[in-house]
């Protein structure tokens, strides 16, 4: 059994990701310096705003992206057993997409 | 096997010198999946602030316990160390700075700065 292997694409992928991840952390982090949420008014309002939704909820498809291509080179670089390998990979996807789907809703509940 | 080529016996961790880019490499790797394994922690911590005033009262009261500012810490050394890694790896992708002195004093750098920041973080929650 074999399949084509996408290195070359997984390699760019990380890199995009990378980028857009590390440039929406350092406005999290200089906004969150400056202007802490003081009430959940605030916060609320903040992470709700239409501008801030949309980079947010790319931000969560960016680090499902980045980490699911990180955390599947960890396991292939130092699992050797089959079983083993299948069996880890198969418990991290059910966390991304877990993590995934309840980072989603709570955007989306959030802005309604 | 008469070919066998004669290899260091030890294999005692704290008798192999790792060059300081391995180390930056290796630490990229753990501080990744650190923060895969904050990730519940952390989406319970949102959805919690985001359920109401009292909810964001409580999301609040438990980032004061001891427990949750000892894991923000390693949060913190994991986020920050591998946002100066990544970046010196991203920079070496594209050529940059890839000479052995060069890339031996980013790598110094990220490992710093990591550890730099972290101390930053401790001091701001202390």
């Amino acid at each position: 059994m074999s399949r084509p292997t996408h290195g070359l694409r997984d390699w760019l992928l990380q890199r995009f990701t990378a980028v857009y991840l590390g440039c929406f952390l350092v406005y999290l982090m200089v906004s969150f310096y400056h202007q802490p949420p003081r009430d959940y008014q605030q916060w609320h309002d903040w992470i709700t705003h239409p501008a801030m939704a949309i980079a947010s909820a790319a931000f969560i498809l960016a680090l499902l992206v980045h980490g699911w291509v990180g955390m599947r080179d960890v396991v292939l670089d130092y699992v050797k057993t089959l079983h083993l390998r299948l069996l880890m990979l198969s418990l991290i996807a059910l966390v991304f997409i877990g993590c995934g789907l309840w980072a989603l809703q709570i955007l989306l509940t959030g802005a309604g | 096997m008469p070919n066998q080529r004669a290899a260091p016996v030890f294999l005692n961790l704290f008798r192999i010198h790792f060059p300081v880019g391995a180390v930056t490499s290796i630490a990229h790797r753990i501080s990744g999946v650190l923060m895969f394994l904050s990730f519940p922690l952390l989406i319970y911590l949102l959805d919690l602030s985001l359920q109401g005033p009292a909810g964001f009262d409580r999301a609040l009261d438990y980032l004061h316990t001891g427990w949750l500012r000892a894991a923000s810490v390693i949060i913190a050394w994991s986020l920050f160390h591998h946002l100066f890694s990544g970046i010196r790896n991203l920079l070496i992708d594209i050529d940059c700075g890839v000479s052995l002195q060069q890339a031996r004093r980013s790598a110094w750098l990220a490992n710093i700065a990591g550890l730099a920041m972290t101390l930053a973080w401790l001091w701001w929650i202390l």
